[in-house]
């Protein structure tokens, strides 16, 4: 009996001797925009890094190895224009349902809290959640106090955000001086015309990029005022949620090659059911909209990164956190919903199906982790 | 001046004469087949509703009688789906019901036992009254709710009467009592939760995670302690109730005693309660759950992602008809917690919360409690949901209108 016990134990460890990774994901398409990486190659993980990026790593060496050939490989995508404060109430959603299960492993909240109340927020949602919560902080009521409390996160804190400004020059203004004092970012909602945009400084964000354009400026002259501020390093951000996403207002921009920087979701609970704001939802609108499947993966992980200045995210970079996810393009009849609440007859939908945040595996809907129940046992006592 | 008379009016004279057919719908839902276990109904029929009523379930309804048509050939139409157990407040893993609830087809969902007598209105304050998701509840015989110990184990806040008085106060939400997660000896939580039900004359639902030295034995609280029309929640979770006897296989007698004196059995799913060899047995059994819950918190939602559609087609892949799946997810939790025929049927007169559910074929991995997979050829899977009348959740967005490409370079007014 002892025998067979020791036999056992030598078997076991000469196993975990070889099992090097805690994760292999073997045999997709990885796309790591950030590096210029595409193409079939296998990802390792050790702990909550990414340990290496090769082709052929043996899945004997993995503790758990994922079999992704047919899917897409991708870094864990970063949306930078959220609400998740729940303390807050109101339209804010707590980020990990909402997030994980689109390949979202960070989520940047848009100024749903302020210096007055960041603490809680910290530890209410930043601190539980199992989503990295970053921020960018409210300028309200007054821009020393956002500064200070700026200065005391500068890990969680991405930039400023400013208050809808409207139509209100001297508004917008004073936020951009405001970021600028404190040496950040800021973002803001897409302003209407070329002159509001004056203010704003190379690497500050507007968010709702295709909103309801034509209210006061025509879709042509809204293209002509948002390509002079590209052109000066202003960057342009989707923020869909309820108001943020018109076809009437993506489609022909789209058609002539004015992309946004990022894609965001503007996740909130208002536009979650409709017109559905999860990021695979978003990002699906934008392939059938005419964007090719790189491209939205670009404005979902390096480009976000870049946008927030955290170029050690969005990437599968062999020593960066393990945040990675599985995408699959699915083909069919779909539809999807813009804020006009009209319908995109479609025929391509993604789907995350594998979500690894810091190296543990948080969303798996295809079970490509889970071992199969016959396999599995022993069930507690259960025989 | 036939013009100048407002359409309104017009309508009304149209209508008074009798005349009116036209449009005397909201919505009509087309070409589904319904589920109605409550009426018999499992054919392929029109669903019309007005406000938020359903009027007619026929044959043949004309498009022209509703204001919106949606047309859901090839799609399930039951009605909404009500979850007798969900963790919406109070619990440290507890979600918003919107977050999850809506888009599963689930219109009512029940929180199990969030809030005691002290905070249930701090409850329906801060979530009830927010949600799109109709919310009742079942009030904690524990006076702070499941806030985790030493609070659930505090005798001293276990009060039959105040906690009866609160559930008095609330009917219109409150539809029973819970004790959950009692860790000590005796049989106190149980008591007088089951007292505060007698009270109040609404049932209670039991989570006995019996604890190794409690000394407490399923077998008294199903027999001795609990009255017909208690539920048991949990059923499938092994370590709690040994429904299944480990060396013979068989669900232990005491447990067909039990319901045999009308013991209710939920499902209750979530994170810890659902494992493939017990269900397994016991289903090869005969021995179903009552209803179908998930216990939907953070993590089930996440890891099993155990909502009610999920939690569904497990019971589908073993064994389970389509038609009793409903019906354990519609009239008989409705039933239980005395909100039938308000809810869980589409009969004519009540309430419109609908679900509109795909029945779809593949291979779909369906994880139990301990993170095991068993692999499935069908889904069902939610693509739209009626609430109160009104449609809440769209997955194809079918009931709205097309968006056309040449409205691209109009200037939107």
């Amino acid at each position: 009996m002892k025998r067979i016990v020791l036999a056992v134990f030598v078997l076991a460890t000469t196993a975990s001797a070889q099992q090097i990774y805690d994760l292999v994901i073997k045999g997709g398409q990885v796309i790591d925009p950030a590096q210029h990486r595409e193409g079939r190659f296998d990802i390792a993980v050790i702990g909550k890094r990414i340990a290496r990026i090769a082709s052929g790593i043996p899945a004997a060496q993995a503790r758990v190895a994922v079999n992704a050939d047919g899917y897409y490989v991708t870094p864990g995508l970063i949306d930078i224009n959220t609400h998740v404060d729940i303390r807050a109430g109101g339209n804010n959603v707590y980020p990990d349902y909402n997030a994980l299960r689109s390949g979202v492993t960070t989520v940047v909240d848009a100024g749903s809290s302020g210096a007055k109340d960041f603490d809680a927020f910290k530890s209410g949602v930043v601190d539980r959640a199992k989503t990295r919560v970053l921020a960018f902080l409210s300028i309200e009521p007054d821009g020393e106090a956002a500064a200070a409390t700026l200065a005391k996160y500068p890990n969680i804190i991405v930039g400023f955000k400013a208050p809808d400004t409207g139509e209100g020059l001297e508004l917008l203004k004073h936020a951009v001086e405001t970021a600028q004092a404190a040496h950040t970012i800021l973002m803001v909602d897409s302003p209407a015309g070329q002159d509001l945009m004056e203010p704003l400084r190379p690497g500050d964000i507007c968010t709702r990029l295709y909103r309801r354009w034509g209210k006061t400026s025509t879709p042509e002259s809204a293209r002509e005022s948002i390509t002079a501020a590209r052109q000066r390093g202003v960057l342009f951000d989707v923020g869909a949620g309820v108001n943020g996403l018109w076809f009437a207002s993506a489609a022909p921009a789209i058609q002539e090659g004015l992309l946004p920087d990022s894609i965001s979701t503007g996740m909130e609970k208002d536009s979650m059911l409709l017109p559905g704001t999860n990021m695979a939802a978003i990002m699906s609108k934008f392939l059938n909209l005419g964007m090719t499947f790189d491209q939205i993966v670009e404005r979902t992980t390096a480009n976000a990164a870049r946008a927030i200045r955290r170029p050690e995210l969005g990437t599968l970079k062999e020593g960066s956190t393990a945040d990675i996810a599985l995408f699959e393009i699915r083909h069919g009849k779909f539809g999807f919903l813009d804020s006009g609440y009209t319908r995109l007859d479609a025929n391509q939908r993604i789907e995350c199906v594998l979500t690894i945040r810091s190296g543990a595996v948080v969303w798996d809907t295809n079970g490509l982790t889970a071992t199969d129940w016959i396999q599995a046992g022993p069930y507690s006592n259960f025989k | 001046m036939l013009g100048s008379i407002p359409i309104k009016s017009l309508a009304i004279v149209f209508a008074a004469a009798g005349v009116l057919s036209a449009q005397q719908y909201d919505l009509l839902l087309r070409g589904g087949h319904v589920i109605d276990t409550a009426n018999g109904v499992d054919a392929v029929m029109d669903v019309a509703v007005s406000g938020n009523r359903v009027m007619a379930v026929k044959a043949g309804i004309a498009p022209g009688a509703a204001h919106k048509v949606v047309d859901v050939p090839g799609l399930y139409v039951a009605p909404g789906l009500v979850d007798l157990h969900m963790h919406v407040f109070g619990y440290a893993g507890a979600i918003s019901p919107d977050d999850t609830a809506l888009a599963a087809g689930t219109t009512t969902i029940v929180d199990a036992g969030g809030s005691g007598w002290r905070t249930f209105d701090e409850f329906h304050r801060t979530v009830i009254t927010h949600s799109k998701t109709r919310v009742l509840a079942l009030l904690n015989i524990v006076g702070a709710g499941m806030v985790g110990e030493p609070a659930e184990s505090n005798t001293a806040d276990m009060d039959s009467q105040k906690t009866a008085q609160t559930v008095l106060r609330n009917l219109d939400i409150i539809v029973g009592i819970k004790t959950a997660h009692f860790g000590l000896p005796g049989w106190t939580a149980i008591d007088r939760a089951v007292e505060a039900g007698r009270l109040a004359n609404v049932p209670v639902m039991v989570d006995d995670k019996i604890f190794t030295d409690t000394g407490r034995t399923t077998r008294e609280e199903l027999l001795d302690h609990l009255r017909p029309g208690d539920i048991h929640t949990h059923m499938y979770n092994d370590r709690q109730v040994e429904l299944v006897d480990r060396f013979s296989g068989k669900v232990q007698p005491y447990m067909w005693e039990a319901r045999k004196r009308g013991v209710l059995f939920d499902l209750g799913h979530g994170s810890g309660s659902f494992l493939w060899p017990v269900a397994t047995k016991a289903m090869a059994q005969g021995f179903v759950p009552d209803t179908i819950s998930t216990d939907l918190h953070q993590s089930s939602i996440l890891e099993q992602e155990s909502d009610m559609p999920n939690c569904m087609s497990k019971m589908m892949l073993l064994g389970m008809s389509l038609h009793d799946v409903v019906m354990r997810s519609t009239v008989m939790p409705a039933k239980e917690i005395s909100r039938y025929p308000e809810l869980g049927t589409l009969g004519n007169g009540h309430m419109a919360d609908i679900a509109v559910l795909e029945l779809q074929s593949g291979v779909f991995a369906f994880k139990d409690a301990w993170g095991a997979k068993r692999l499935g050829n069908k889904r069902l899977e939610c693509v739209l949901t009626v609430r109160d009348g009104k449609i809440v959740y769209d997955r194809d967005g079918r009931s709205f209108p097309a968006w056309k490409n040449k409205q691209a370079n109009e200037v939107t007014k």
